[in-house]
């Protein structure tokens, strides 16, 4: 069944940063260099393909751009000038949207200034809403404890329903996803048991982000560095999610320190603040070739999580110090950069912490699918030849 | 026969014979043969010193015959005759044996090849001594010039040859000059102005007092042969006007192949697929629309329509890659929010600026789909649904899937030709077709303007598809080569010919139509058949065909062919016992 050309997706995905994807002439030097492409999965050329001839549905489906770390070899290596790198970061962008079912994440691609202006609303919104609150049912000279400006109580219950109406979001694009990849296999069978015997690689992919390391596996000279810092950052996130979602009551009781959660709190502080700097300089001085294209959603994911992490880190400081007040006013200009940081996670890149690990999960069901259905065709051969 | 002195010489050629042949052996021999009055060998026998030795030999010591054992005489055959003039007697008494192709390059025994190379020679010594004085004769040339076709090349030449000064009759089938590029709208890749390049030509040329544009005629008979031809022209009113030219130059170019002769295309059965002509119509007309008067909004170029293929023609187009980028920047700049896809097996683009060009058409974000040859796309129409009119099918290569692109126009990329009369074109003028029907040139790289026919010349689309800048080229190339027989003013026949003893010949007229060159021609009166020695290239195909053996080839007497065999025989019963 001959699959139907969409001339117009080129320029769709240009909004995505696919800006450079007509120059390719398909010489393949990007899928030669690349250390994730292999017989199963080739990319970027494939997807690049694709991407020219306006094959959404294939795309749609493909599980390709999650495979990639954007390590940047290929689009050093591609003589026209066609930024295989960056293409594929537009699909990933441009699948975000699609997976996503309300449409929002595709308007925040196509204009940063609709995703700042929703940032600015939903931070306002916040200051407004925990202002309120506050002067209402607390005191602003005192940040913990009873007659709190923002008892740890009401912000666990509000993180709570939060991550709850997140957790719901996230969920539909889940299955919109599997959906997608999984379920329009493309007449591949695959046994329902791979769910479960593959299921090891969603933890192993998310705790470790092996593959990324892999990224380096053909240069000469490996220094693993952007792989340490993405985990660093990516653990510090998950250590603070755990903290603050179970243990904010004890997070934020002072002003003596508390060891056995400050401690965790401490280590993902600096792996965040020192992730958060390495990626805003890095795309600053573009000095590789993955940091050279920064859209408007890059620059408001980098500077959110470090503007979070300033905040937290200062309220913290205050509160130890005795600066009580200042402290809670600290805390609510926090809470303006959370809450809008959380609430686009499902719309944005943000939401790749889910997708990755579920892609390589998927792929691996994939990969293990596909070599049974070769068993079996080498099995059922002869006999097909012979009837 | 009275005793000849011979001389002979044995070239070294550097080494590439005397590494195989003992030369000096092969003279020493030689010198012992009656009649050879010097046999030497030499380092090089076609350098000056070379030459010299033989011009000093001939006046010092009286040589009347020159052998020179040597290369191929197709190589240095004119240098020695040129020596054998200087020394002083006829050039014709030079006899060359071939000990390079036909010894030391293809024999590895230096024994057997030295007695070979001795063989050849005594060979070509046996046959000197029957050479005849023979003097090369001359005829008038007529400065006119017959063109033949008023597309771009003819135009160019008639331009080249009335420019220097010589009267150019051009005849032209249609109404108007102009031909296939007046149909076009912009040119590949700098995409100027056709109709710019063709009003400058044809201003000039009506009213250049040296050319007769002859519109709505055709070339009836040409007789005669170079340098004396006359041309009888039919004119619109069917009186036959009487030409006499020294040339003609053909340039009656190409047709464009027939469509719908590729059912899967639908040509003439859906109405929005058309040919690259029809797009250039629209364009020059200002708009580009679906027959249904819409504005299309996916219009689709098919590459390598009948070109290519096993089933129409296994030939390339040449031009139609180019034109097919040039429709995609038109397309764009005509209908902006267009999307257009071009369908091609191999982009071809090689000459000047095109490589450029096919860059640009990504800037311009064309689609560029590869199918193959054996899986040509398919037309069908679309849906009530569909957001498009037609569905094109396309084994797409570099991805290796199958799609279907959304059309509402698509244009045919319609290779070219050759026009159904060239048949009746190369019988009037006497050239060749090759199996397409593209008239032959003379020499593919060497000689490319000229044909088997002397005075007769061919330039642009007429001998294979080609692009203007080669047409243009060939048409002044051909020019040229008129003008230098024309600044000569006599045309020199080489004094080998057949020759027709007319008291022998009965008349059958078997040689007449044998003649690859036409250069028999029969008396009526006299009832016998003469050789017109210009137009001779000394085959020899009449003289074998002679029923009653009327016919001689100066050169190639039958003497001079039985002593050559003669001089091999005695080697060859040697190696038989």
């Amino acid at each position: 069944m001959a699959v139907r050309v969409n001339p117009k997706f080129i320029d769709e995905l240009e909004y995505y940063g696919a800006q450079d994807v007509i120059k390719c002439y398909h010489c393949g030097n990007c899928s030669a260099v690349c250390s994730h492409s292999d017989e199963v999965f080739v990319f970027p050329r494939r997807p690049m393909r694709f991407l020219q001839m306006g094959l959404q549905a294939k795309l749609e489906r493909s599980i390709d751009p999650w495979l990639c770390y954007y390590c940047g070899q290929c689009s050093e290596q591609c003589p026209l000038g066609a930024e295989p790198g960056e293409t594929m970061m537009s699909l990933r962008r441009w699948l975000i949207s699609r997976y996503d079912i309300t449409g929002i994440s595709r308007r925040y691609f196509k204009s940063p200034k609709v995703e700042l202006l929703a940032v600015i609303l939903v931070a306002l919104l916040t200051a407004v809403g925990f202002l309120i609150y506050g002067f209402k049912y607390g005191d602003i000279h005192v940040y913990d404890g009873a007659n709190a400006f923002l008892p740890a109580s009401f912000i666990h219950s509000f993180d709570l329903w939060l991550a709850a109406a997140m957790f719901f979001l996230l969920a539909v694009n889940v299955i919109r996803m599997w959906y997608f990849i999984m379920s329009k296999a493309g007449g591949l069978h695959i046994p329902w048991w791979l769910y479960i015997k593959k299921f090891y690689l969603l933890p192993w992919q998310f705790f470790t982000q092996k593959r990324y390391s892999e990224c380096e596996s053909k240069m000469k000279t490996r220094i693993f560095m952007p792989w340490l810092v993405h985990l660093g950052l990516m653990l510090g996130y998950v250590i603070m999610l755990v903290l603050v979602m179970v243990f904010l009551h004890r997070l934020q009781a002072g002003p003596a320190i508390d060891w056995s959660v400050h401690a965790f709190g401490y280590l993902a502080t600096v792996g965040l603040l020192i992730g958060t700097i390495y990626f805003a300089t890095s795309r600053l001085k573009k000095k590789q070739v993955q940091y050279e294209k920064s859209q408007g959603s890059d620059w408001i994911f980098v500077g959110l999580l470090f503007f979070i992490v300033l905040t937290g880190v200062f309220q913290h400081i205050f509160h130890r110090l005795g600066l009580e007040m200042i402290a809670n006013i600290t805390y609510v200009v926090h809470l303006m950069c959370v809450v809008p940081w959380l609430l686009r996670m499902p719309f944005t890149k943000w939401a790749h912490l889910v997708y990755r690990p579920l892609a390589m999960y998927f792929a691996g069901i994939r990969r293990n699918a596909l070599a049974l259905q070769k068993d079996e065709a080498q099995l059922a051969g002869p006999v097909r030849q012979a009837a | 026969m009275k005793e000849c002195k011979i001389g002979v010489y044995v070239c070294n050629c550097g080494t590439n014979i005397a590494k195989v042949v003992n030369v000096e052996e092969v003279a020493a021999a030689l010198g012992k043969i009656d009649g050879v009055a010097v046999a030497r060998s030499y380092k090089y026998m076609c350098s000056n010193p070379g030459q010299e030795m033989i011009i000093q030999d001939i006046q010092k010591l009286g040589l009347d015959r020159v052998v020179v054992a040597a290369c191929s005489p197709r190589m240095h055959e004119p240098t020695f005759r040129k020596a054998l003039e200087n020394g002083g007697i006829n050039p014709y008494f030079l006899e060359m044996a071939n000990i390079r192709e036909q010894c030391s390059w293809v024999h590895d025994d230096p024994i057997e090849a030295t007695e070979k190379a001795r063989v050849l020679t005594s060979a070509a010594i046996k046959r000197v001594q029957y050479h005849e004085a023979l003097e090369k004769r001359s005829v008038p040339m007529c400065p006119a010039t017959l063109v033949l076709g008023g597309g771009i090349a003819g135009l160019a030449a008639a331009l080249e040859l009335a420019d220097a000064g010589q009267q150019v009759y051009l005849v032209e089938r249609e109404n108007r000059l102009g031909g296939n590029v007046g149909r076009v709208d912009l040119t590949a890749p700098y995409l100027d102005s056709a109709r710019d390049l063709l009003t400058e030509f044809i201003t000039r040329i009506n009213q250049h007092a040296k050319i007769a544009v002859m519109l709505e005629s055709r070339l009836a008979e040409l007789t005669g042969y170079v340098g004396n031809f006359q041309a009888r022209v039919e004119d619109p009113q069917g009186e036959i006007k009487e030409l006499p030219v020294g040339s003609v130059v053909v340039c009656t170019g190409y047709k464009e192949f027939d469509a719908s002769r590729i059912k899967s295309l639908a040509y003439g059965w859906l109405p929005n697929v058309i040919t690259s002509f029809e797009l250039e119509g629209m364009i020059r007309k200002g708009k580009i629309l679906t027959k249904e008067g819409k504005v299309p909004q996916y219009v689709s170029l098919i590459h390598c329509v009948g070109s290519r293929s096993q089933e129409y023609h296994p030939y390339c187009s040449r031009v139609c890659c180019m034109t097919a980028l040039k429709y995609a920047h038109e397309i764009k700049s005509a209908i902006p929010n267009s999307y257009v896809s071009d369908l091609y097996i191999d982009m071809h683009a090689f000459g000047k600026g095109c490589e450029d060009f096919y860059r640009k058409s990504f800037e311009v974000k064309t689609m560029f789909l590869m199918y193959e040859k054996n899986h040509p796309p398919r037309i069908r129409e679309a849906g009530p649904d569909d957001d498009c009119g037609m569905f094109i099918w396309v084994k797409e290569q570099l991805s290796g899937e199958e799609i279907e692109i959304p059309a509402d126009l698509v244009v045919l990329m319609v290779g070219m030709e050759p026009r159904e009369d060239s048949g009746d074109v190369a019988h009037l003028v006497n050239i060749s077709r090759d199996k397409h029907g593209w008239f032959i040139e003379s020499h593919p790289k060497l000689d490319p303007v000229a044909t088997t026919t002397d005075g007769v010349f061919i330039a642009g689309a007429c001998s294979s598809p080609k692009d203007i800048p080669d047409t243009v080229a060939q048409a002044r190339a051909a020019a040229a080569r008129i003008l230098a027989k024309i600044a000569k003013g006599e045309i020199w026949a080489d004094a080998v010919y057949a020759e027709v003893d007319e008291d022998l010949c009965s008349g059958c007229r078997m040689c007449n139509e044998l003649c690859p060159y036409a250069a028999v021609e029969y008396d009526k009166v006299k009832k016998r058949s003469h050789v017109i020695y210009a137009m001779c290239k000394a085959c020899g195909a009449c003289v074998a065909a002679c029923p009653s053996g009327a016919i001689k080839a100066r050169h190639f007497t039958d003497r001079q062919i039985f002593a050559q065999i003669e001089g091999v025989l005695p080697w060859h019963s040697n190696h038989v016992s």
